[in-house]
């Protein structure tokens, strides 16, 4: 029953996606509303479709139906619902349905939000993401069918990964990843709408914007909850490992990062336009190449689905949409008629023009860095036949240099003026805060501070931490000024006024929280093994760590072994953690949980390493600063949603004032 | 057209695309196993019918151990195949040349009942080793259900295949055993 209502879903989902695919390029060539309309109805009939199929997924997981094939292959009888309900993203032919109800999905809101909008564009738009959608709807209904029916129905099955079985943030990483990865469906939609149909003006680059920052966020937060998870479960003390799934999350963001800049000059000073749309065309290209690197089975990592077959079909997907791209932009873009922003200007090499443009440079020049170590191991093998792997220091080496510069940009592109500044205008915005991040950094230094790469990463971050603060004391001023406020809400208008501004800076100075903390953690970061018997305490670090006793609990999925430690720090009690080895019988496999105990300055990470009668091993970790990582990190996404939602409120009231 | 712009980008990408296909046919987790090459460790377990059986009482004729589980996929996949090369290279006499297969089971007495079940149901041509003590997952180096080991008859592990196993790589690898 179930496997016959999900196939048929699948196969509906699959024509409205290729009926929208025709309508919407129909709508594109022509500008005709009614293709136009079309193509929408069929986008939201994709919606549905593939929401219901999800949904009958997650019914025949939580009811351990063993008839669909998914569900026999990561479902099993002791599994907790919550984990039942994830394991939708824990095996590829679920993560392959879930992407497609999350490119549908976007495709549908994409298309209700531009219903009054001209149908040339958004059909265009609406076709590119119905054709991505129609190569995924394509590998679920073959290869990826989570739907077939199981003949004989197996009475219960291994249940999904253990690596997914072991924190709640599994069930937020994914999905949140797959918004921001899908969703760079729709800025790539809109790029090639614009050169589709050679036009690019200033309310498809607003709308194109509000869409932008939504992705950005999803995918920030998704990179971030992943390094959460990687340190939250893996029990190896770090966060991020250059593993290649990482480093295929983190082109794309790099490359869309230095779009969202560029779209800032192209609106303001109607310069790099045809840039914004290469970065954006590129970051789409770069997620794609992401989720082969996740899927193919082609790298080696803690994400792979192994040996898929489905790898040879999205290396031509990939090789389609990179050649398509190419040809797009090489015919397209000397006839792109571009109204966006003024008439372009000539800027001073000190001028925040050329700040945002070095910017560009240098994220290109880190993506560059990572996707060459990245794909190294693969160029030698082709090569020479052998087998390497490129490890951290590869990374730290090539990208630290670079990283210190993009903060120092960071802090010098808000400080500049546009254009051609007077040089004693721009001395005056550098050097009260240039002032400032120095004399921290002395103190620092005086305290104790000794790196130099920390001390730069120090001085580069108040610095431009002191300029985005200064930016949005001068909101607030100005509101003060104008008086109409009283002071507390003063604050608050001040900032809603400028949500892009507010946006942006907050976006800053979460990155200068976050770039401080990775400094301080990468080198800071101690750790021990320390093995005692019931009863005995370890001093470390100014920290004592008792032994108080280890217990095996029995659970539906799994065993789990956990040691009782009494943490102190001289005499303050710091309660108890309980790093545990979880054994998962059915996978032959067994995972850590470690412990974490997290304090403003620093956390104590302990991981069970082995617990034997009476007696445990330890590896305890001491990583400053980590807490900040992650507020850094949410001050980022905050800062987009902030600078991407009132940019939506205001279009909608100019459409209503228009129509 | 914007030749400059199409020539670079084409240049970008078929490298690239070039790059990624090499990588298809190769497995990025192939470590060298240890144990292929090596003697087979030897092992003393019951049947699930309790019939005793060790490694070294076969020596002189090759073996075939497909470590298993019921409520594995793969397994049920490839467990007619396994079944149709045991009835076909089984010994023809108990002195007579043949490959002697073993399924090996390892879990509790509760997994031993639902195998016995599901052999009953399924049929089985060859004897199921049960191991309680894991042992055995051990001294092979098992990583997971379905793998299939070939013993060759001096008693060396001469091949290992992890997940479901086809008939004609099954024949194949029998072939070169005898």
């Amino acid at each position: 029953m179930i496997p016959t209502l999900g196939h048929s879903l699948i196969l509906l989902s699959l024509a409205a996606a290729a009926a929208g695919l025709v309508a919407g390029s129909v709508a594109g060539f022509r500008n005709s509303r009614e293709a136009a309309s079309w193509a929408r109805v069929m986008a939201g009939a994709c919606a549905v479709t593939l929401t219901l199929a999800t949904l009958l997924l997650e019914w025949a997981l939580l009811s351990n139906d063993f008839s669909v094939s998914y569900v026999a292959q990561v479902g099993s009888i002791g599994t907790p619902p919550l984990i039942a309900a994830v394991s939708l993203w824990s095996s590829l032919d679920g993560s392959m349905l879930f992407w497609s109800f999350v490119a549908a999905v976007y495709a549908g809101v994409f298309a209700w939000r531009t219903r009054h909008d001209e149908p040339g564009p958004t059909g265009w738009a609406l076709a590119v993401q119905l054709a991505v959608l129609l190569f995924f709807t394509m590998l679920v209904a073959g290869h990826s069918m989570p739907f077939e029916a199981m003949d004989p129905v197996p009475s219960d099955g291994p249940g999904p990964n253990p690596l997914l079985q072991n924190h709640v943030l599994m069930a937020i990483h994914p999905p949140t990843l797959y918004l921001g990865y899908v969703g760079m469906a729709v800025p790539f939609a809109m790029a090639v709408a614009a050169l589709a149909s050679g036009r690019l003006d200033a309310s498809w680059t607003r709308s194109l914007r509000a869409w932008s920052l939504w992705v950005w966020a999803f995918l920030t937060l998704g990179i971030l909850l992943g390094g959460w998870w990687s340190y939250e479960v893996l029990g190896w003390g770090g966060y991020w490992a250059w593993d290649p799934v990482e480093n295929a999350s983190l082109l794309p963001w790099l490359t869309f990062t230095a779009f969202l800049h560029s779209l800032i000059v192209a609106e303001r000073r109607g310069r790099l336009a045809i840039t914004s749309l290469v970065l954006v065309m590129l970051s789409f290209l770069l997620t794609v190449l992401g989720t082969f690197m996740t899927r193919s089975g082609v790298f080696n990592s803690v994400h792979s689905f192994t040996q898929s077959p489905i790898g040879p079909a999205f290396l031509a997907f990939l090789s389609l949409t990179l050649t398509g791209s190419v040809l797009l932009l090489a015919a397209r873009m000397d006839k792109l008629d571009v109204r966006v922003g003024p008439r372009p200007r000539s800027a001073a090499p000190a001028s925040r023009e050329t700040a945002f443009l070095l910017m560009d440079l240098v994220l290109l020049a880190i993506t560059a860095t990572v996707l060459l170590g990245t794909l190294y191991p693969l160029v030698n093998q082709a090569l020479t036949g052998g087998q390497v792997s490129v490890g951290a220091p590869y990374y730290e080496k090539m990208n630290v240099p670079l990283l210190l510069v993009l903060l120092l940009l960071m802090g010098l592109g808000p400080a500049l003026p546009w254009g051609k500044p007077n040089s004693r205008m721009a001395l005056t915005r550098l050097v009260p805060p240039a002032v400032l991040a120095l004399a921290v950094t002395v103190a620092a230094s005086l305290a104790g501070l000794r790196n130099g790469s920390v001390s730069a990463a120090v001085f580069l971050c108040t610095f431009a931490a002191v300029v985005s603060l200064a930016e949005l004391a001068a909101l607030v001023r100005a509101r003060l000024r104008a008086g109409s406020d009283p002071a507390p809400i003063a604050v608050f208008t001040g900032l809603a006024r400028s949500p892009q501004r507010t946006g942006a800076h907050l976006a800053h100075l979460g990155v200068a929280m976050l770039a401080v903390a990775v400094a301080f953690s990468s080198a800071y970061r101690q750790e021990t093994e320390i093995t005692m018997k019931v009863g005995e305490t370890a001093q470390w670090n100014g920290y004592s760590v008792g032994f108080v006793g280890s217990e095996r609990v029995q659970e539906s999925h799994r065993l789990s072994s956990r040691a009782s430690l009494a943490v102190f720090e001289g005499s303050d009690d710091l309660g108890e953690l309980v790093p545990a080895l979880n054994s998962y019988p059915r996978m032959a496999q067994s995972m850590g949980t470690p412990a974490v105990l997290t304090r403003p300055l620093e956390d104590l990470y302990i991981s069970l390493v082995r617990v034997g009668p009476g007696q445990v091993s330890l590896r305890v970790f001491l990583q400053p600063g980590l807490l900040w990582i992650w507020i850094g990190g949410l001050l980022m996404v905050l800062g987009s949603l902030v600078a991407a939602l009132p940019a939506m409120r205001r279009r909608r009231k100019g459409q209503e004032a228009s129509s | 057209m914007n030749w400059k712009v199409l020539v670079a980008g084409l240049l970008l990408v078929t490298p690239l695309v070039w790059v990624l296909a090499t990588g298809f046919g190769r497995d990025p987790r192939a470590v060298p196993t240890t144990t292929i090459g090596t003697p087979a460790a030897d092992f003393d377990l019951v049947t699930l019918e309790g019939e005793r059986v060790s490694l070294s009482e076969l020596r002189g004729q090759p073996v075939v151990l497909n470590f298993w589980a019921t409520w594995c996929q793969p397994c049920v996949q490839e467990h007619a195949g396994l079944q149709a090369a045991a009835r076909r290279h089984q010994p023809k006499d108990p002195e007579g040349k043949g490959v002697h297969f073993f399924g090996v089971l390892y879990g509790d007495e509760e997994e031993a009942e639902r195998a016995r079940a599901y052999l009953a149901r399924a049929g089985s041509a060859y004897p199921t080793l049960l191991d309680t003590s894991q042992h055995i997952v051990v001294d092979y180096g098992v990583a997971g259900v379905p793998e299939t080991f070939f013993i060759s008859s001096e008693g060396t592990i001469v091949y290992k295949h992890s997940g479901a196993i086809g008939r004609s790589q099954l024949e194949s690898i029998l072939e070169s055993l005898r």
